[in-house]
């Protein structure tokens, strides 16, 4: 009997409905221009307060290069940027829109403390000295660094200076928050601490912008995802639509059978060869408008038996390489 | 007005941070007094060799060579400051990654500008004092107590003028990342014509008028009148008033050098570049 693991679909986390209705963050047809290169060819986007849309792309895609238009800190060659209805810009009160958690990891004064560096961020931000320490002591305990508060930040680790980084992006609790790959490199439980503070951020009512070239981030965490390759956007919807993106066309099989199995059984199906897993595993590569179902039943009549049938790569890894253009 | 008190209001945190930075490194301190000493003891022994009666005279009494070099080393550090310090500054938070994480707050250009020397703009004052101070006692100078409050006031008048001048320096390291060889020449320079080291009179005369146009050399005159020659508030006066436009000037063209750099860089995406 064959059982065919489905892929797998979480949803969203619910969030308020009300909150999603105009847009928070808008970015119409952005094009940028570095010299020659082209960064960003008509990349739109549309984010709603309270929801988490993914920026998915490989590297050097334009994921940085969109985030950093859509903070202010870089002028779009074309196309607009608005925020909360206001148009991007340099002004200050632009400013006080945005949470910014950059991707490197150069962004601290790492001779002075996390607390320090948040006390003057937060300062920045137009908080009084005892507002500043107030705030940056709540944050660093929701990050999980209280007991490193006092530590100059040279001596934190990768993933410390991320947390840090993301309660910096928190200390005026912007109605908007831009995330440049947070999770990149963090072991998964700091990884896991990072994705629940952005989406209490979320609940709270912050538009996010995630961007992460890992697909494993948007799955239950990302209401929209937009796909952007070689700064081309190919692909805008929610995760179960990029899903449907997907044509799997490799297979992971169990089989039992009373002998070896022919590799040309299959005829104009696909192949089928030994996957190295173990005598009985199996790699099913179907060719093009192939059904799986054809498949099965090919060797099924051969006397085989399937005992399991597994995607080789999950929905989303599918789709993103189908639609990124590699394979 | 709200909205400038409110940048004003964080000038305080940049102070705090450059201080935690600066007393990360306990030792600069002790060095910069080291060296402070060492180039005194220098010019007290240079002193010794030079005539007084080849340098000018303030308030009808003659002055010795080290009293001469004290005023102008003193005054030649804020424009050190100015002309390096600002800039470095600048550069350093390029380097440190940390110049856009503060770009994108809502914090003014200017206010970024001024809070990243804020520190330097008590610490300096401070050091030029104690120096003075210490190289009175020790030295045995005669510097005019009556004449500190004339030479704050041309002080205060030619802070600016100096911190314009740092930030179109700043603005010019934005844009083309390394402008040492500008910052040098731009030393080298103003330390030629503005009288720190030596009379501007030594100068052939087509450099003396060159020098003569320069507002550090009259800044740097003027306060020689006060703590050397015991010159009046009034008496410093008109530097007091040729210094301030040179002053409003430069700082209006530092400000504005360094908005359209900055503007420029977020067009092309390299503000944090270095």
């Amino acid at each position: 009997m064959a059982a065919v693991t489905a892929p797998e679909v979480e949803v969203a986390r619910a969030r308020p409905s009300a909150l999603r209705t105009l847009p928070a963050i808008e970015a119409d047809t952005i094009s940028q221009q570095f010299d020659a290169k082209q960064a960003l060819d008509s990349v739109s986007l549309a984010v709603a307060p309270g929801s988490v849309q993914a920026l998915l792309g490989p590297n050097g895609a334009g994921k940085t290069t969109l985030l950093r238009i859509l903070s202010g800190l870089l002028v779009p060659t074309s196309g607009s940027v608005r925020i909360l209805g206001r148009k991007a810009d340099s002004s200050r009160a632009f400013r006080s829109l945005i949470g910014l958690v950059p991707s490197g990891d150069r962004s601290f004064y790492l001779r002075i403390s996390g607390v320090e560096n948040l006390m003057f961020f937060a300062r920045l931000h137009g908080a009084t000295k005892r507002e500043a320490k107030q705030r940056a002591t709540e944050l660093l305990e929701e990050v999980g660094l209280a007991d490193a508060a006092k530590t100059r930040v040279g001596f934190y680790s990768h993933g410390m200076q991320k947390r840090l980084s993301v309660a910096r992006a928190l200390l005026a609790s912007p109605p908007v928050l831009l995330v440049d790959e947070a999770t990149h490199d963090l072991d998964p439980e700091g990884a896991h601490r990072v994705r629940d503070l952005v989406t209490s951020a979320a609940e709270r009512g912050a538009a996010v912008v995630w961007a992460t070239q890992r697909l494993d981030e948007i799955r239950g965490l990302a209401d929209g995802v937009t796909l952007i390759a070689q700064g081309r956007q190919v692909f805008a919807g929610s995760v179960p639509e990029l899903m449907a993106q997907a044509v799997p066309r490799r297979y992971l099989l169990h089989l039992r059978t009373r002998g070896s199995i022919d590799e040309a059984l299959l005829g104009d199906v696909g192949t089928i060869e030994r996957s190295g897993d173990g005598a009985s595993h199996y790699l099913l590569v179907l060719r093009e408008e192939a059904m799986l179902g054809d498949a099965l039943a090919a060797l099924r009549a051969s006397g085989v038996d399937v005992l399991t049938c597994t995607e080789e790569r999950s929905g989303i890894e599918q789709a993103f390489l189908s639609l990124a253009g590699a394979r | 007005m709200r909205s400038a008190t409110g940048e004003l209001r964080k000038l305080p945190a940049f102070v705090r941070r450059d201080f935690l930075v600066a007393w990360s490194y306990r030792m600069s301190f002790v060095s910069d007094l080291v060296n402070l000493t060492g180039q005194i003891v220098v010019f007290y022994f240079i002193g010794l060799m030079i005539d007084p009666s080849v340098l000018p005279t303030y308030g009808g009494t003659d002055v010795t060579y080290l009293e001469y070099a004290a005023v102008g080393i003193a005054v030649g550090v804020f424009l050190q400051f100015g002309l390096d310090r600002v800039s470095a500054a600048m550069r350093g938070e390029q380097l440190m990654g940390t110049l856009e994480s503060v770009l994108v707050t809502p914090t003014a250009p200017s206010t970024v500008q001024l809070g990243s020397v804020a520190f330097d703009l008590v610490y300096i004052p401070l050091r030029t004092a104690v120096f003075l101070t210490a190289v009175t006692i020790a030295f045995g100078l005669n510097l005019s107590a009556a004449g500190l409050i004339p030479a704050l006031v041309v002080l205060v008048a030619f802070m600016p003028f100096v911190w314009g001048l740092g930030v179109a320096t700043a603005a010019l390291l934005l844009t083309f990342k390394r402008g040492g060889g500008f910052l040098g020449l731009g030393l080298v320079g103003l330390g030629l014509l503005s009288g720190v080291y030596f009379p501007l009179d030594l100068l052939p005369s087509w450099l003396t008028a060159i020098a003569e146009a320069n507002p550090i050399s009259h800044a740097i005159e003027a306060m020689r009148d006060s703590l050397l020659g015991d010159a009046s508030l009034r008496s410093v006066l008109p530097t007091v008033v040729l210094l301030i436009p040179c002053s409003l000037a430069s700082l209006a063209l530092g400000l504005g050098a360094f908005r359209l750099a900055v503007r420029r860089e977020r067009r092309r995406g390299t503000l944090g570049l270095y």
